[in-house]
């Protein structure tokens, strides 16, 4: 039995925890107000809320494209949808914005893009424009042009700016200046009184879930009938915190939430920004690291960053015991990791860089947000206090049938970075790929790109 | 005034196909289709498919109890479920039926297919070569281009390729169809044209067309993908008229994208030349349009590209010649610009060709050429006012075109690493459909005992907000408040025969019925209130604000109390109004006539930030002044300038398909990439051409709907200005240019 808030009301259903959330809302709940455009998360005009219960006893809400998420993965959750925010009469602030400056036509991405401005509402530290933009990247329109839709966003940061931006107090805010309607407030004591605690077990024929945003993609079929874990049972795994060594991330960690890391950004500043590249708000919302890791996508712009960081898995095992290896020995051929059945990823450890050090990441696709990259690559070097290479790790998407870790590096240590030696180093990761020619891209073109996108990450430091 | 519909879109209160209640017994509907582009049907086994769990039923040819034809022009030119020649692949062959969708999904898997695979063609020039093509290839002289060539210093000739464009509509293709009493279908149905998809459900399910209710309350975008193409319509209707329960047929996005028609690419050949000081003497011009395997509404695609080759420009001779290909893939359809935007691509990329070969500024010759009050254009047409460089001008004087071009050069100059473009690009479009017939609308007017007012018309709501519009028209001819007016759906018991929501005339037609019809009851009014006051001359009674005037001075008589006194005295408070544009005529023969009622002007300038490293780029800023006549509406027509520039952007940029060897196609969802918001351009002005008016359409407006898409392509044109300013030793890439183009043009020897 699954029980989880939806608006305004406690909901039970005994229905398969794979059966997709908007399925569940539009056709058991009858809330047509959520739109099924794409399935594959790809739109966002099946955008929703799905508040949980923080650690403070408060509720923190995320965007999250329900035409991916299966129900198993909302247990205890609040789930908002465009008529939870309905006011009785009037229009809330965010839907006023929308129909002053004109910012739907046909209206079926509408409903999406008023849920996703109010995951700003609710998350944006400072209530800044760019975060208002930010937060709709995963929600297209095909009518507008987004022109009126940016000016509502505006608009809304605006309005917002003038309030005040406590975290803690949010719900309250928000709440108080016509945005949420005001049962939002009983939300924290409805979610305490219908918590359960999770009784899933990994067996041998569990499948295992975490943000689900590409299995669901993939068989949202047989996922259906499956038996299913799902890792966001697994509070213990949410958590980012440093020891003296490592940055350590839980398996439950979302790429939002890392990307918006204090502990992360403290080390590598560009984080915040080069993850805005990572599919989008409404995925990164659900995507975890973990996930990424184990989908083993040669491509996966979290996998090759954290490969160029030298990232360690710490990998539960059967019983309950650990173990440990390096990212890069992970990987075994396409899509084949050394991962056994019920093992998960409970950690993820990023050494923490020493003394004079470089991270870049660059990533190519055809269109630059929500994209799928033809090619991807991240760099993490040392450099001594003479200008001398130290340890250089360079990692590589879309150019072999793994996440390249590129080879034969070593021998540019202590060589001063020139241009002569920025050369070599290309045309040793040049060596060392295989692309192929697909949908992303022709082969030559992913090659003579890695190329260029290995010489810019020593452009960005000069 | 806005769009009338955003309150509910807000809210999520709008009322799709999808959201209709469930009627009690709804079964869903899926087709199977041809795995093949071509081939024969050698034995279909369905035996197992009709005995799966759930299934209500599985349906092919033999099934289908009308005819099984749903050609768009030529009716049997397309077959609704295949007999035994396939053409393309997504083409249907069968249709299962079951209690959910995805019983009917994992029913289809089991039906059995053996197929004759023969050669099939994918490309047009190969097509036309082999003598496949739809219609007949169209042939327009006007001058002689041979005399006209002998006179220019510079003559440019090459080839130039533009690809599809998918529509992209957020709601898929969807119907619901539910049977009535006494044979009677109602289907409520997401599509552009309410009266020739009405004839088609009558025809395939084989009843008279006063026993079909066709019902269209609005649609999540249409862009011209479903104007034509009745399949998942007719074949629901077929579903439902068999099981004589409802059935409903949606389609995934995927087989949306895999299955249904295209904007139609275009290959050019051409040949341009102009005199020593730049004035275009001669155009020869060959188009193949690459159709797909019906004919759908390709001809009259091929048409508007045809009679739009010359674009926005003055041309002392021309040859056009146009030919509709005939190839394996899903037939292409209508899609906003119809034909014209690839005409005007082929007409800029002929000009851009020009001027390399002359050495100077391509705007310049632009400027030079661009149509004058009293030309006239290649069929013959002469149109009252040409805006053409009263835009140019307007937006030249608040963006300083020289200032700009200027600075882009310098910079290209100075920087190596990045690269700026710039492209002016000049609209000139024709409004009216070019086939005069479709040049009718009509719509019917209610006004009830309390005051509220009903309009029912042939036009489709998709966002465009011509309900708002004729909403707005009708409160102003009553002079009432817009919250007394609502446009009903629309329905073909209400408004027969009405004519597709395209060609961007929705609102001229639908809004001057609405108002012919709102102006005859007011008539009406004014002679009962007349007679009422015992007044002689009707024309001295007004309304005003819901108050009615005698000779300009107000009564107490207000909008309420008059229309329940109206009725009391048994005036007549509903009616038909019906408008068919005057003066239109085309010659097939000559290709000679006046196809259009008035044009539609623009000029844009686009700017884009290239970085040569990467391939990628910016679009960095739009400038528009458009000519949308006396605006309806601004908000409206704001909201369509700004939205078909960036779907043209799409188009001109990162909107690619890809097929797989065997014609299937193999972009999903996940790879046809629509712009988003980061996409689009951060400075992007839009400016309506000020004291504009159009006494050719309803209350001194311009239709918005498909002219500024054009605009839209100066993304391309402002990115191959950044390309060609590193060199210029190879050919030009085909539209769109994606960044895998940008970045292989700059870095491949």
């Amino acid at each position: 039995m699954l029980r989880f808030v939806v608006n305004g009301r406690v909901v039970e259903t005994d229905m398969h925890p794979g059966t997709i959330l908007i399925d569940f809302i539009r056709e058991v709940l009858n809330f047509t107000g959520t739109k099924e455009a794409c399935r594959e998360g790809e739109c966002g005009a099946c955008t929703i809320l799905v508040g949980s219960l923080d650690a403070n006893g408060g509720v923190s809400y995320k965007s999250c494209a329900s035409c991916i998420l299966p129900i198993g993965n909302v247990r205890n959750c609040h789930i908002v949808t465009i008529e939870g925010v309905n006011f009785e009469k009037n229009l809330n602030a965010v839907q006023q914005l929308i129909m002053d400056n004109s910012a739907s036509q046909c209206g079926f991405c509408t409903p999406g893009i008023v849920l996703s401005l109010l995951g700003f509402c609710l998350n944006s530290k400072k209530f800044s424009y760019d975060d208002a933009i930010d937060s709709l990247d995963g929600n297209l329109c095909r009518c507008t042009g987004y022109a009126s839709i940016s000016n509502a966003a505006k608009g809304l940061s605006e309005v917002l700016r003038e309030k005040n931006s406590d975290i803690e107090e949010r719900v309250n805010v928000l709440v108080s200046s016509s945005v949420l309607p005001e049962y939002f407030l009983k939300i924290p004591e409805m979610l305490t009184d219908i918590s359960s605690v999770p009784n899933g077990k990994i067996s041998k024929d569990s499948v295992i879930v975490a943000g689900g945003t590409d299995l669901f993609v993939q068989k949202p079929e047989q996922l259906q009938e499956a038996k299913l874990f799902f890792i966001s049972e697994r509070k213990d795994l949410n958590y980012i915190r440093q020891d003296k060594t490592h940055i350590l991330i839980g398996g439950a960690v979302t790429v939002e939430e890392f990307r918006n890391s204090e502990v992360v950004n403290k080390y590598f500043p560009a984080m915040k920004d080069d993850l805005l590249y990572h599919s989008s708000m409404i995925l990164r919302n659900r995507a975890t690291l973990a996930g990424n890791i184990v989908n083993a996508s040669p491509i996966g712009d979290m996998t090759i960053i954290l490969l160029a960081l030298n990232a360690l898995i710490v990998i539960e095992c059967k019983r309950g015991g650990t173990r440990e290896l390096a990212l890069d020995k992970f990987y075994r051929g396409y899509k084949k990791i050394d991962l056994e059945k019920c093992e998960i990823i409970r950690e993820i450890k990023i050494p923490i860089p020493k003394g004079n050090y470089y991270y870049n990441f660059e990533k190519v696709s055809n269109r630059k947000t929500l994209d799928i990259a033809a090619v991807n690559t991240a760099l993490l070097m040392q450099v001594d206090k003479n200008g001398k290479i130290g340890d250089l790790r360079i990692s590589a998407g879309g150019v072999a049938p793994v996440p390249l870790v590129v080879q034969n590096l070593a021998q540019f240590k202590g060589n001063v970075l020139d241009n002569n030696i920025i050369r070599k180093i290309v045309d040793v990761v040049t060596e060392q790929v295989t692309p192929i020619d697909d949908i992303r891209g022709s082969a030559k073109y992913k090659k003579l790109l890695l190329k260029e996108l290995v010489a810019a990450h020593f452009k960005s430091f000069y | 005034m806005k769009n009338s519909d955003v309150k509910m879109h807000v809210r999520g209160k709008s009322i799709f196909v999808d959201d209709i209640l469930p009627p009690e017994g709804l079964l869903h509907a899926v087709l199977f289709t041809s795995p093949v582009s071509k081939g024969k049907i050698k034995r279909l086994d369905v035996a197992r498919a009709k005995k799966a769990e759930d299934v209500a039923g599985v349906f092919t040819w033999k099934d289908v109890p009308g005819k099984n034809f749903i050609g768009h022009v030529v009716l049997d030119d397309q077959e609704l479920f295949a007999v035994e020649n396939l053409e393309y692949i997504g083409q249907p062959i069968a249709m299962v039926v079951a209690s959910t969708k995805r019983a009917a999904v994992n029913a289809c898997k089991l039906i059995k297919l053996e197929v004759e695979e023969l050669e099939a063609v994918y490309d047009p020039r190969e097509a036309y070569k082999k003598r496949m093509i739809h219609g007949k290839k169209r042939v327009l002289v006007n001058g002689d281009t041979e005399e006209g060539f002998k006179r220019c210093v510079h003559i440019a000739e090459g080839r130039a390729d533009c690809g599809p464009q998918e529509h992209f509509y957020f709601e898929t293709q969807r119907s619901l169809a539910i049977p009535m009493e006494d044979g009677a279908m109602k289907v409520c149905a997401s599509v552009q044209s309410p009266g020739i998809f009405h004839r088609h459900i009558a025809e395939v399910i084989g009843v008279p067309m006063h026993k079909v209710e066709l019902e269209i309350r609005r649609l999540g975008g249409g862009f011209g993908g479903k104007e034509s193409t009745a399949v998942w319509v007719a074949a629901s209707a077929v579903a439902a008229k068999i099981l004589n329960r409802p059935v409903k047929m949606v389609l995934s996005r995927n087989e949306d994208i895999a299955t249904t028609g295209k904007r139609h690419p275009v290959s050019f050949d051409y040949k341009i030349g102009l005199d020593s000081k730049g004035n275009i003497l001669a155009y020869d011009v060959d188009l193949y349009q690459h159709a797909g395997a019906c004919t759908d509404i390709s001809l009259a695609v091929l048409e508007r590209s045809f009679l739009h080759a010359t674009g926005s420009y003055r041309i002392q001779s021309v040859r056009i010649t146009a030919v509709s290909c005939r190839t394996n893939i899903p037939p292409n359809n209508a899609f906003r610009g119809f034909g014209v935007p690839q005409a005007a691509f082929g007409i800029e990329s002929a000009l851009l060709h020009a001027a390399e070969v002359m050495g100077v500024d391509v705007n310049l010759i632009k400027k030079k050429n661009l149509l004058r009050d009293g030309d006239s254009l290649p069929y013959g047409m002469r149109p009252e006012k040409i805006n053409a460089i009263t835009c140019w001008d307007e937006l030249d004087k608040k963006c300083n075109f020289e200032e700009r071009i200027s600075a882009v050069d310098e910079y290209n100059r100075e920087n190596v690493d990045t690269k700026r473009g710039i492209a002016i690009i000049p609209v000139c479009f024709g409004i009216s459909f070019a086939q005069t017939a479709l040049n009718q609308a009509s719509a019917l007017v209610n006004i009830y005992v309390d005051g509220s007012v009903s309009i029912s018309a042939g036009a489709v709501e998709m966002g465009q907000g011509v309900n708002a519009k004729i909403a707005l028209i009708a409160a102003r001819v009553f002079s009432i408040s817009t919250d007394k007016v609502r446009v009903d759906t629309t329905n073909t018991s209400r408004i027969p025969n009405a004519s597709p929501t395209s060609a961007s005339t929705g609102a001229d037609l639908n809004g001057m019925a609405a108002k012919m019809a709102c102006e005859e009851i007011l008539k009406r009014l004014k002679i009962f209130v007349a007679k009422r006051i015992n007044h002689d001359n009707p024309e001295d009674i007004s309304i005003n604000d819901e108050t009615v005037y005698l000779k300009d001075i107000k009564t107490d008589y207000r909008w309420e109390q008059l229309i329940k006194d109206a009725h009391w005295d048994r005036t007549d408070l509903s009616c038909h109004g019906y408008y068919a544009t005057p003066g239109l005529y085309l010659d097939r023969e000559i290709n000679k006539g006046r196809p259009f009622s008035y044009y539609s002007y623009g000029t844009s300038v686009t700017e884009v930030l290239v970085d040569c490293a990467r391939g990628t780029y910016d679009i960095e800023s739009i400038d528009v002044v458009h000519d949308v006549g006396t605006s309806i509406s601004s908000a409206i027509d704001k909201g369509q300038v700004e939205g078909a520039i960036v779907q043209a952007v799409g188009w001109s940029t990162i909107e690619q398909i890809r097929y797989e060897k065997n014609g299937k196609v193999l972009t999903g969802v996940n790879a046809y990439k629509i712009p988003d918001i980061k996409l689009c351009p951060e400075k992007f002005n839009v400016y309506f051409l000020e004291n504009s008016s159009n006494p050719f359409a309803v209350c001194n407006s311009k239709a918005v709907g498909e002219p500024p898409f054009i605009h839209g392509i100066g993304a391309y044109f402002a990115i191959l200005h950044a390309l060609r300013s590193i060199r210029k030793d190879k050919l030009v890439p085909s539209l769109p240019l994606t960044p895998e183009k940008v970045f292989m043009y700059i870095h491949e020897c």
